[in-house]
């Protein structure tokens, strides 16, 4: 690759955004510390008066809060695996766009659980958790799982940052204040990129991409068991574990391709993030669309065909009530990614960009019919219940408070972009010693 | 002017039309709040000459029934001309109401030996009156024992209350053959009444008794359409003494319980030292790097 950027290039590249935030810039951060804002006011309010506020009722227990933990968690973990894999298979096209991934991974994890904590009547019975916590209990391990993750997430992230942020230490024409100096003198732990220092950081790294992908795996099936270890109709599936991790991974997926269009746009990086990354990407997208879809057609048929009657009514509330989402979220949802991809005329930028935006939709929509449906017909009807508790309509607080998690999670990726660049410097200008199963030379496209 | 004249009938007949539907729902509101109970009438003929009149009240609604607690209902006896008030009885909170009666005679009977009870609520307020009845024939079950080496047979034997006080064997009903357990009764067999109205079943060993080995043997012809329900009970020391019974003493390590499996402790102890050491490793390979940073040189 004897047309590398040096580092000192990138680095020149990326300096205004380290250095300087642009009015626009302002503006868009003021504009989503707006959106959080009202976001804290929806909290304040459910707080104040009461889970009444939101839709969620005697039978709907669950609503879109439980929606967005599911969706936050699995781009966490879409984050988590395309980075450790791509890592581990030392993908050539990869060092462009794995720092946002191992973003995505980590800014979901920690917006994610949040939602979790908006469904909690009673906030200050939390700790219970913690001392009367069960093993037994599905909701531990999901605690214990999350928590891991998070760590192992967040030494992941710091390990493949490690070089950049050495960079940024040490290279002299960028004007920083002295406090991000030092900053980033203390987090760069005295790397030099010693031959020694090299080897196990490249030790550490390899573990650990390793690890967040078995991790991600395991704690989205856990995620998966919540449901599916209960009776109700609609979850008790065998498949949920790998069915959810293959829904996650393909809607992080889509996430990825949106945020390297953003960023591309943004920070003007199309000489780095070129067509070659969106069509590696969407084909990536084509293969999860095909699981999904097979998944979702092997849950759904053996349920039909199962014909019980609990599934059965299900099956015919989503086709009936929920009958656009159903189509979107599993059939336009698969469709399109695999239209868009498989014929070559079609694969632009552009046309990704909208699949990508479709399947995050879709699979937003996937989890909104796997959670609301199932709670709206339950085994047994609650004594004098109202038939109006039967339904769920989410209220302005969770929407607000829904917006406020995009919010935030644009905001965390618009501020660690500004802390270290969006893109692998130290990988980029690397000259790979030895050719990887996929590198760009024998690339998918 | 003419046009006013025109408006003002117009406005005229409009209040004629919207008055005249304002009345029509009133009237149908005051309609609709006026609601019959439904009131069942059960019967339970026990055969120490007792009978427990059950009765039933509630309303239906969309969402299930809705008992009427309190409402006092009227179990009357009759036959032929004959009419004997029983007494009265409240609803309890499930809308029951129970009248125990210990009836050796003296009850009215036709010519063929049957009583008509009949259950009535008066009507309160916007619930109006309603009743029901059931026509019964007395009968009784006698439940005996005998042993046989180690053979141990259960007898029953049922007769009818004739008009004339004379009893007469049940031929050809079923006999229903239980055990009270701790939440429901547990039957141990079934016996089709022969031309003398008696039956046997075999009694199976192992059924746990009291401290003593007592056990109650129930026998019951249940609803049939001219005995009603009839119920014979008798007890014997055939049931193993209770505290001689050992039952499987319950794992201290379920789903269920405080304390998880053990499988499960070792599987999550296994997952989180594998996953939490390799932590430990990639921050030892951190703090090593900090370490050799000692031999200073710059990156560029």
């Amino acid at each position: 690759m004897e047309n590398k950027p040096t580092r000192e290039k990138l680095l020149r590249e990326f300096a205004p955004q380290i250095e300087r935030i642009s009015a626009s810039s302002v503006l868009w951060i003021l504009f989503l510390l707006g959106v959080i804002g009202i976001g804290v006011y929806a909290f304040v309010t459910q707080v104040t008066e009461g889970h009444e506020v939101t839709g969620m009722r005697d039978n709907v227990v669950w609503g879109i809060y439980i929606v967005n933990f599911i969706f936050f968690m699995g781009m966490s973990y879409a984050g988590a695996i395309i980075s450790g894999a791509l890592h581990l298979f030392r993908t050539e096209w990869r060092k462009p766009i794995i720092r946002m991934a191992e973003y995505l991974a980590i800014i979901s994890l920690l917006i994610g659980p949040g939602y979790i904590l908006l469904c909690i009547g009673r906030l200050d019975r939390l700790p219970f958790l913690a001392v009367y916590g069960r093993i037994q209990s599905p909701i531990t391990w999901d605690v214990i799982a999350i928590s891991t993750d998070i760590f192992g997430c967040l030494i992941f992230l710091y390990l493949s940052m490690l070089r950049d942020i050495a960079n940024l230490r040490d290279f002299s024409e960028l004007k920083l204040p002295k406090w991000r100096k030092k900053l980033y003198s203390a987090l760069a732990l005295g790397y030099t990129g010693t031959p020694e220092q090299e080897k196990r950081l490249k030790r550490a790294t390899d573990i650990m991409a390793a690890m967040v992908i078995a991790i991600a795996i395991i704690v989205y099936s856990v995620l998966a068991w919540i449901f599916s270890v209960t009776l109700q109709p609609g979850w008790h599936s065998t498949i949920f574990g790998p069915y959810f991790v293959i829904a996650a991974v393909y809607s992080g997926t889509g996430v990825l391709i949106i945020t390297m269009f953003v960023f591309r746009k943004i920070y003007r990086l199309e000489e780095y993030i070129t067509r070659k990354h969106f069509v590696a990407m969407g084909v990536l997208m084509v293969v999860l669309a095909a699981l999904f879809g097979y998944f979702t057609f092997s849950d759904y048929l053996t349920k039909w065909y199962g014909s019980e009657k609990n599934d059965e009514n299900l099956i015919k509330i989503l086709f009936s009530q929920y009958y656009w989402p159903f189509i979107f979220s599993n059939y336009i949802g698969v469709l399109v990614p695999l239209l868009v991809i498989g014929i070559p005329k079609l694969r632009t930028i552009n046309n990704i960009l909208i699949s990508a935006i479709i399947v995050v939709i879709a699979l937003w929509l996937n989890r909104y019919l796997i959670v609301v449906p199932t709670l709206e017909s339950p085994y047994l009807p609650i004594q004098d219940s109202r038939p109006a508790w039967a339904y769920y309509n989410p209220t302005w607080v969770e929407y607000a408070l829904t917006a406020a998690g995009v919010a935030l999670f644009c905001l965390l990726f618009t501020l660690g972009s500004k802390f270290v660049p969006v893109m692998n410097v130290s990988e980029m200008s690397e000259i790979p010693k030895s050719k990887g199963p996929f590198t760009e030379e024998e690339s998918l496209v | 002017m003419k046009d006013l004249q025109k408006i003002v009938l117009i406005i005229l007949l409009l209040a004629l039309v919207v008055g005249q539907k304002t009345v029509t729902g009133q009237e149908k509101k005051d309609t609709v709040s006026e609601i019959t109970p439904d009131l069942k009438l059960g019967y339970l003929n026990t055969s120490n000459d007792s009978i427990t009149l059950t009765a039933d009240i509630f309303v239906k609604r969309e969402t299930g029934n809705f008992a009427l607690q309190n409402a006092e209902v009227e179990f009357t006896a009759s036959a032929d001309k004959e009419n004997k008030s029983l007494g009265k009885a409240k609803a309890d909170v499930a809308g029951t109401a129970v009248l125990k009666l210990y009836v050796k005679s003296g009850l009215p009977v036709d010519k063929e030996g049957k009583t008509t009870f009949t259950v009535s609520f008066a009507g309160k307020d916007k619930y109006l009156a309603a009743s029901g009845n059931v026509a019964f024939k007395k009968a009784k079950i006698l439940v005996t024992f005998t042993k046989e080496d180690t053979i141990r047979t259960i007898h029953v034997k049922a007769v009818q209350v004739e008009a004339n006080n004379e009893q007469k064997p049940i031929k050809g009903e079923t006999v229903n053959v239980y055990v009270p357990r701790m939440l429901s009764n547990l039957k141990i067999g079934e016996v089709k009444l022969d031309d003398n109205g008696t039956g046997t079943v075999e009694y199976p060993g192992a059924l746990v008794g009291d401290s003593l080995g007592n056990i109650a043997v129930i026998a019951m012809i249940e609803e049939s359409d001219l005995y009603g329900t009839v119920k014979g009970q008798s007890t014997i020391s055939w049931g193993i003494p209770k505290q001689y019974y050992l039952a499987e003493k319950p794992s201290t390590r379920e789903l269920w319980t405080p304390i998880a499996p053990i499988w499960m402790i070792i599987t999550l102890i296994i997952m989180l030292t594998g996953v939490w050491g390799h932590y430990i490793y990639a921050v030892v390979q951190l703090i090593m790097i900090k370490r050799q940073s000692k031999q200073k040189k710059d990156y560029f």
